[in-house]
């Protein structure tokens, strides 16, 4: 699926997560991403499933760190914990700690559980919501998709990808080598011989692959080098905006003059996008990778921003406050059913999905 | 034919020398004089730091652009000047293949990575991408494309590193060491590999290589470095070669029996070794007993073994690394374990010293059981080298990594049988005290670790592909060492890719396939008759029982008891 409508997905999930604070909706909101990652990893270990990894190697394909459920529960009860102990607001009372305590001390009313368990249920599902981005797109692939002015940059990133795994794999072989001269870890000072051979080798692999890469044409001023005064005019545009949409926003809050703030913002911004573009126009390179958009993630796009608009139409069932009394959450069928929407990339994958494929690899 | 290399008394030194060592700066590469035609094959070899690499870097920019310092004398490469082009114009002439092919990769996938130097160069996406199929075609890795680098073997990722050079379509190709970390067998076929692609193609390939066996079957010319002011040796491999004290074990046969011309591959030294063997019988026993393999088994029988493993059985999650391994090694007795890559050796020597905890099977340590024991205290009796020694060096000097070992053991200086001074000294690093660990050469750097895991005066010493990146002075050296650790009544075991060094020094080979000992016995009975592990020698004189070129030189000389 394109990098461009998961991102669309995700920002689209974000936006109802933070928008609501109704827990009936959270919940929805979560089984469906959880469904959606669910799918996602079925797709995945079928894709990648025939791969003769060596033993050696750091191998495992992405994965999450936690499972989101797991972490789910240990967020709302986190949250429950500390909101609990902490606000003592609230009508249902379920214990008293002892006044003299400070901060704690108070009635613990259910009320303020409930309301830390939502706000806990609010983080685990954006957890989820990128966790989900985590295993469907790869990092690289949205790397490609920064404006051409920063592909140094993009190439750096690309780089910093394959060195995390690599340097985590060079600190086990580091710390092998110390533990066989008997090294033991015993206080702060004892990790000086682990961090200083994986920083130096660390130093020592960036430079042979600075040469790699040089080798290899990265960075060449072709023909059409950028004159300096292009150059110039992209950097004074790009301040130029930039100073434009502050003094917008800064507008903003004066009386009287508000009127002009969204045309700063509106022209300082198209003034930045026109010097990355430019300064985009003097890198000289193409790419190789290109998704192309397809009909699924069109499916996905409208489910996910059609998801979207009950909650706002309808917001009268989308806030939810337990205090002062701890009541049952109301539930709008059009809000809930609009939810679904989220799951569109679920159904376009399980639907783009040939059975035989994963026996054929 | 056209000259598509020609390097004019070129001389070049690094800018740290400059400013170190005042005036006096030593130069990498002192006065090369040399042309290479269009399509040869050039093989570069000598001492490791005698700037084999420099040379090779020269030809695309990268000396000096890349490293700054100072570039004397005339170079022309194509028709350009690397010198005023640098490697961004070079890159399209000249494809570079690196001597790591993991520190090279800049993408994940080999694709991309392919790809990478054809976005460099604007290349319009639809030619592009016809591009990366002929370059995936023309180095068969049409069936790897979507694959992650990291789950290729060491000969496909290197495979890989050479589509990415040449996707530019290059006309020469520079490829320092490309084998240096491959087993012999991806080695063997990656510089076949190399050798049809010469002739196909036209290409012009430059190649350094330490392991002049492997290569001298396909090089048309050879260049011979030998560092300092000294200037480079430049002709066909056997006049080279008459002139260098550096050959493989079938010239260093034919050098002592005065064979001429001299013979540097195994077809030119067939005809040559079925004269001399003509009319000869060959007294097996005696040469079994001059081997020292004489009643191997009744000497295991009668002592018990320092270090014994029973049914070990490891597993990286579901994949079994070792599936019940039994292995015994004895004082005063060198084991060589050999086999492919991923078979399990290290894991093997890993387990033994408990930096991998067996599922199953028991390792025991003089007669005590290791289970539950902490690696530090395993390691003051049992010395394990790494593969990649540079993981052990952080100290600031070369006496403070012993020191280190031995506060870390708990141990003073007095406390050991061989005081650490003494121990340099005996490892040749005498005058090496002060120096910064990193900065040795490859030799030297392995010797400092070997002085850090020996300083406790172990009864064991597993060494974990000693010879990685060795030139043949410094395996002499490790030679020498092993055979001195041995008389000194020491159990060694050496996991190796490297045939020659395993017909050297071993007592008793091990071959080790998916995780299980398939073979135990003495060298010639494991390596003599095999495709894969037979030394030169012995494919040279098969059913004579030789392995090494001292052997066979000192039987073919009808020296008395032949010993060497």
């Amino acid at each position: 699926m394109h990098p461009l409508a998961w991102l669309v997905w995700l920002g689209a999930s974000a936006v109802a997560t933070l928008a609501m604070r109704n827990p009936l909706y959270l919940l929805l909101l979560f089984a469906v991403i959880y469904v959606v990652t669910d799918v996602i990893r079925g797709a995945e270990s079928g894709r990648g499933g025939a791969t003769t990894a060596s033993t050696d190697a750091v191998t495992e394909p992405m994965m999450l760190p936690v499972s989101p459920i797991r972490f789910a529960l240990f967020a709302m009860g986190v949250g429950a914990l500390i909101n609990g102990l902490i606000s003592h607001f609230g009508e249902t009372e379920l214990l008293r700690l002892p006044e003299v305590i400070p901060l704690l001390g108070g009635p613990i009313t259910a009320e303020a559980v409930v309301y830390g368990a939502i706000n806990g249920m609010v983080l685990a599902t954006l957890f989820a919501t990128f966790a989900v981005l985590n295993v469907a797109v790869p990092t690289r692939d949205l790397i490609g998709y920064l404006p051409r002015a920063f592909y140094p940059v993009a190439v750096v990133s690309a780089i910093a990808i394959t060195f995390v795994p690599n340097t985590l794999y060079q600190l086990r072989q580091v710390r092998e080598a110390q533990a066989i001269r008997g090294h033991r870890m015993r206080g702060l000072r004892d990790w000086l011989p682990l961090f200083l051979p994986v920083l130096i080798g660390g130093l020592e692999r960036a430079l042979q692959l600075a040469e790699a890469m040089t080798a290899r044409g990265f960075a060449a001023k072709g023909a059409a080098a950028p004159a300096a005064h292009t150059a110039d005019i992209a950097r004074f545009a790009s301040i130029g905006g930039l100073a434009a949409v502050l003094v917008g926003g800064v507008l903003r809050l004066v009386p009287g003059a508000g009127r002009w703030s969204p045309v700063l913002v509106v022209g300082g911004t198209l003034l930045v996008a026109w010097a990355i573009w430019r300064s985009g126009r003097q890198v000289n390179i193409t790419r190789y990778r290109r998704a192309r958009w397809t009909m699924g993630d069109g499916v996905m796009v409208v489910g996910a921003l059609l998801a979207l608009v009950p909650l706002f139409l309808w917001p009268a069932t989308r806030d939810y406050s337990p205090y002062p009394r701890l009541l049952w959450p109301s539930f709008d069928t059009r809000v809930g059913l609009a939810l679904l929407g989220f799951l569109a990339p679920a159904l376009v994958l399980h639907l783009a999905r040939p059975p035989a494929q994963g026996e054929r690899q | 034919m056209t000259d598509v290399i020609a390097f004019d008394h070129v001389a070049f030194r690094y800018p740290e020398a400059e400013s170190r060592h005042g005036s006096v700066s030593p130069w990498a590469i002192a006065d090369v004089t040399l042309t290479i035609p269009a399509g040869a094959m050039v093989l570069v070899v000598g001492p490791s730091g005698a700037g084999k690499s420099t040379l090779l870097r020269c030809i695309n920019g990268l000396v000096p652009h890349f490293t700054g310092g100072t570039f004397v004398g005339r170079l022309e490469v194509m028709g350009l000047d690397p010198i005023a082009a640098g490697p961004e114009t070079m890159c399209r002439h000249v494809g570079f293949v690196f001597q790591d092919p993991e520190a090279q990769f800049v993408m994940d996938r080999v694709e991309d990575e392919i790809a990478f130097a054809l976005e460099n160069a604007a290349m319009p996406p639809p030619e592009m991408h016809a591009r990366v199929e002929e370059v995936l075609a023309r180095l068969d890795l049409v069936s790897l494309r979507h694959r992650p680098l990291v789950t290729l073997s060491g000969g496909e990722k290197q495979r890989v590193a050479i589509a990415a050079a040449l996707a530019l379509r290059p006309r020469i190709l520079v490829l320092d060491e490309p084998t240096s970390q491959l087993d012999p067998q991806a080695a063997e076929e990656l510089l076949g590999f190399l050798a049809r692609l010469g002739e196909t193609s036209g290409l012009t390939l430059v190649l350094a290589e330490h392991r002049l066996e492997r290569v001298l079957d396909f090089a048309d010319l050879l260049v011979y470095v030998s560092g300092g002011a000294a200037p480079v040796i430049f002709g066909d491999p056997a006049s080279v070669l008459s002139q260098v004290d550096l050959a493989p074990p079938v010239a260093r046969v034919g050098k002592a029996l005065g064979w001429s011309p001299l013979p540097v591959t195994l077809a030119q030294g067939a005809r040559f070794a079925v004269d001399a063997m003509a009319g000869r019988k060959v007294d097996d026993a005696l040469l079994r007993r001059d081997r020292g393999d004489e009643g191997a088994d009744q000497q295991a029988a009668a002592r018990p073994p320092i270090l014994e493993a029973a049914a070990l059985q490891v597993a990286y999650g579901d994949v079994p690394v070792l599936r019940g391994v039994t292995l015994s090694l004895y004082a005063g007795e060198v084991t060589v374990l050999m086999g492919r890559n991923g078979a399990g050796k290290s894991t093997l020597l890993k387990s033994l010293i408990g930096l991998v905890r067996p599922q199953q099977g028991h390792v025991w340590l003089v007669g005590r059981d290791t289970a539950g024991v902490a690696v530090a205290v395993i390691c003051r009796e049992v010395a394990y080298l790494p593969q990649d020694p540079n993981a052990l060096l952080f100290a600031d000097t070369v006496r403070e990594e012993l020191n280190i070992t031995l506060r870390n053991h708990s141990l003073e200086p007095s406390q050991v049988p061989v005081a650490p001074d003494a121990l340099l000294a005996e490892l040749g690093l005498a005058d090496k005290r002060e120096a910064y660990p990193r900065d040795l050469s490859v030799g030297e750097r392995q010797r400092v670790a070997l002085a850090a895991i020996t300083v406790t005066h172990p009864k064991v010493i597993l060494l974990d592909e000693p010879t990685r990146g060795l030139d043949y002075a410094a395996k002499a050296g490790l030679i020498e060492l092993i055979r001195r650790w041995r008389a000194a009544g020491l159990a060694l075991l050496l996991v190796t890719h490297d045939v020659e060094l395993a017909a050297d020094v071993a007592d008793r080979v091990l071959l080790m396939v998916e995780g299980r000992i398939v073979a135990d016995g003495s060298p010639w009975d494991v390596m003599g008759h095999s495709d894969l592990l037979a030394p030169q020698i012995a494919r040279l004189f098969p059913d004579a029982g030789w392995l090494t070129a001292e052997e066979a030189a000192a039987a073919l000389t009808n020296a008395g008891d032949g010993t060497t």
